[in-house]
């Protein structure tokens, strides 16, 4: 974090490679609607070719873009971490897995074996390498705050999960017989959905909720426990999978009270926030709070009754979870970063944060994924109105797509046009 | 109260304070913004004083390093600054879009600066000062003035 000549500036890593993920992310968002528009209602089988596109378009194409973006952003700040080369190390990642994506994409519609080979080179190589680096990283820091413990777990599964993923690629490519085709399925979605997606988002928010909205830390049993608990969780699920295929459900009930204790207690620190103004970003915190709340009822429920709606209702509760958490940070990060760099690089004429993107603005993307929210949920019970839930999808990412366009280009103009102060201290390039 | 206790209080109240001010110009009360504004920056420039004069002095001594966290820090503490000036002047001219996208900056600014001090910067000067130095430095602090 401090090195010899390391001044503040040198440890964030040059804006575009954060907006690079960024930009790939929404346009993965696009394409998500573009395939539940052209899948319809189909997509909430979830056992069919068309549900596996959509929630691999969703969480690698959109999420992980998003998460890797964050990580390469917030390492430096919430770590100490300086990534070495991150343009070099960010175009690395980039390329391949967006290559990677879309041939598992193809995988999964053709069946074709090569096209999963491919999938698997590319996304394997890709995934491993790059969250190996961070968490090397991670585990080299001699402090450990809550915040950077819960990241290195959450990438540690995101490594499991890839490897998952490999086997079962492997399996439908012809490379294996596949024995343990489904344990292996069962944890590769649990570890994706809970280990890597959930405990990302709660590893951050252990900075940022109280960094952001200056609230009180969360308690002990929850910064310093649930990470590693809900690992643990997940690992016995993994070893007694192979033996026993129930101790998933009991795995899975601890899981919905550890859930459960976080997004409540979440819900109860932004109550108690020492800045009132509630701008877009609380209210997207907020709404992933609930919609997490519901989630974890959704899979309680599920446990005791067998109704087909509620499986679907938990698919648009979970992701409606995740996409909100997404956008509420990407309204701090995208006009922060603009302001932050030019400011640092001496222009007089840095656009303000509210510049960048007005809190107007960013409301108006929240009533559009409220709207679409509602547009799926009922799409379950009333299904033509999936064509109104893809539209407003698209639309939705189109909104974050423009916005990241803008602020480019902004950022562009003032480094062209800007008053520029001379600073004694180094620049960092765009 | 060790050293680390003490600053990180500060950070703490310097925050209550900010957001009064932010709360009152958002509401259009700006003679109530004016006053909590004056007592954040007042409190917050008097804790960097109490930083620079004396804790990271005694930091750079012990250790014999100028150019490490310190450094850092002194340049931070002047990217607070610039913001400070600026904030003032859009409550001067109470331009509310201003003031409240600085406030944006500014938190965001000051809370990853504050995270730094106490999670790294503290917490080395807890380890590396001698008890003696520790009593001394804090005494010193808590008599600085702006």
């Amino acid at each position: 974090m401090f090195s010899q000549n390391g001044l503040s500036l040198d440890q964030a890593p040059p804006i575009s490679v954060v907006f690079r993920f960024f930009l790939s992310g929404s346009l993965f968002g696009v394409l998500t609607g573009a395939f539940v528009l052209y899948f319809g209602s189909d997509i909430f089988n979830a056992d069919s070719t068309k549900a596996l596109i959509v929630t691999h378009t969703l969480t690698l194409g959109v999420m992980l873009s998003f998460m890797l973006g964050a990580l390469f952003q917030m390492l430096p700040v919430i770590a100490g971490i300086k990534l070495t080369s991150p343009v070099k190390k960010a175009n690395l990642v980039q390329y391949p897995l967006v290559l990677g994506i879309l041939s598992l994409l193809s995988a999964f519609y053709s069946g074709e074996p090569a096209l999963f080979i491919s999938a698997s080179l590319l996304l394997g190589v890709t995934i491993l390498g790059i969250a190996s680096i961070m968490l090397k990283n991670l585990l080299a820091l001699p402090n450990h705050s809550n915040s950077s413990k819960g990241m290195t777990i959450a990438l540690g599964s995101l490594i499991l999960l890839t490897l998952f993923a490999l086997y079962l690629t492997g399996t439908l490519s012809g490379f294996f017989e596949g024995t343990f085709y489904g344990q292996i399925k069962t944890a590769h979605y649990s570890f994706g959905l809970f280990g890597w997606i959930a405990l990302l988002i709660i590893s951050i928010s252990f900075q940022v909720i109280e960094m952001f909205y200056v609230t009180p830390p969360y308690p002990d049993f929850i910064g310093k426990s649930l990470p590693m608990r809900l690992f643990g969780l997940l690992l016995i699920g993994l070893v007694f999978g192979f033996f026993f295929a129930n101790i998933w459900r009991i795995v899975d009930l601890f899981i919905i009270v550890f859930m459960l204790c976080y997004a409540l207690m979440t819900l109860r620190r932004l109550s108690q926030r020492k800045r009132p103004i509630a701008d877009a970003t609380v209210w997207l915190w907020r709404l992933g709070m609930v919609l997490l709340v519901l989630s974890m009822a959704a899979m309680l429920t599920t446990r005791f009754y067998t109704l087909p709606p509620l499986n679907s209702l938990n698919y648009i509760f979970f992701a409606g979870f995740a996409l909100s958490i997404v956008f509420a940070m990407f309204y701090k990060i995208v006009p922060f970063l603009t302001w932050f760099h030019l400011n640092a690089q001496g222009y007089f004429t840095a656009p303000m944060m509210h510049e960048v993107i007005h809190p107007k603005t960013a409301m108006k993307h929240l009533y559009i994924h409220l709207a679409t929210l509602t547009a799926f949920l009922v799409s379950v019970y009333y299904a033509p109105v999936i064509y109104l839930a893809g539209s407003l999808l698209i639309l939705s990412f189109g909104w974050m797509l423009w916005q990241i366009v803008h602020a480019w280009k902004l950022y562009i103009h003032t480094q062209k046009t800007g008053e520029k102060f001379e600073m004694t201290m180094p620049e960092v390039e765009g | 109260m060790s050293i680390s206790q003490f600053m990180t209080n500060e950070h703490r109240e310097c925050d209550t304070h900010f957001a009064a001010a932010e709360q009152a110009a958002a509401n259009g009360n700006w003679e109530e913004a004016e006053k909590a504004f004056l007592t954040f920056s007042n409190e917050t420039l008097t804790h960097f004083k109490r930083e620079e004069d004396e804790l990271f002095p005694a930091f750079e001594t012990q250790t014999g390093n100028t150019q490490g966290p310190t450094q850092v820090m002194r340049y931070e503490h002047e990217q607070v600054k610039g913001l400070i000036r600026k904030m003032a002047e859009a409550l001067e001219a109470q331009d509310k879009d201003a003031y409240l996208s600085l406030c944006e900056s500014m938190m965001i600014l000051l809370q990853q600066h504050n995270m730094k001090e106490e999670q790294m910067l503290y917490a080395m000067c807890e380890r590396l000062l001698p008890p003696d130095l520790k009593e001394a430095t804090l005494d010193k602090m808590k008599q600085v003035v702006l």
